[in-house]
């Protein structure tokens, strides 16, 4: 019984430590934000529906989605040219920034989850 | 034979109908009922990828036209992400506007 307690703080710290990316600072993330909201809006939900919208969205899929543009593991050339000069740092930013906003929700199985 | 004929004129006209339906906008509530498999993971607030670790993407009030772009992306190869891959490969374009309209809708 102990043992399996240890394994699930073991388990869950380390879930926690994956995800503990250096802490962005959103206001900064907003200072740096003038390229992105051009097409993902000024409150990063962009109303051009081939953009997707950014408000809201979780910090650390946003920081993969440009480490990826950045490598080249996710291919788009307007994505590619903006996320190259990006330091690690402004990637914290703007990631705290965007999901700072308000916008996208994960919807919840109504069949499974009463209203 | 009359009733045939009837029967085939509207055979015909549903057959125009769902043809056009294709090129039309998804349908969120067919979509509802298409996207069980995509809550087991986007319908969990918590949900991580593993290896790189990170939130899978909030759907909820996503473009529908985004989101088309993303799925036919993974079901193409061109965007990689094995499950993504798995999920969208076996999915029609039908399937995909449904689908996507179903998350642009969505609510928490």
């Amino acid at each position: 019984m102990k043992t399996s307690a240890l394994i699930v703080l073991g388990l869950a710290l380390i879930g926690v430590s994956n995800l503990a990316h250096a802490a962005g600072d959103a206001a900064a993330g907003k200072q740096k934000s003038a390229t992105c909201t051009a097409c993902h809006g000024a409150d990063g939900n962009s109303t051009d529906p081939q953009y997707p919208r950014l408000a809201g969205q979780h910090a650390s899929y946003l920081e993969r989605a440009l480490l990826d543009y950045q490598s080249g593991a996710r291919k788009n050339p307007i994505m590619a040219a903006f996320a190259a000069p990006l330091s690690g740092t402004d990637i914290a930013d703007l990631t705290a920034y965007f999901s700072s906003q308000t916008g996208l929700v994960t919807p919840v199985l109504p069949r499974l989850v009463p209203r | 034979m009359r009733k045939l004929m009837d029967f085939k004129i509207l055979a015909l006209c549903l057959g125009a109908l769902s043809t056009a339906s294709v090129s039309a906008a998804g349908d969120a509530a067919a979509g509802h009922a298409k996207a069980f498999a995509c809550m087991g993971c986007h319908g969990v607030p918590s949900y991580t990828n593993v290896y790189p670790t990170y939130h899978v993407p909030k759907l909820g009030g996503q473009h529908a036209q985004y989101l088309v772009t993303a799925l036919t992306e993974y079901k193409n190869g061109q965007r990689s992400h094995t499950t993504m891959h798995a999920q969208a490969a076996s999915l029609s374009e039908q399937d995909i506007e449904d689908i996507a309209a179903y998350f642009e809708a969505a609510k928490d």
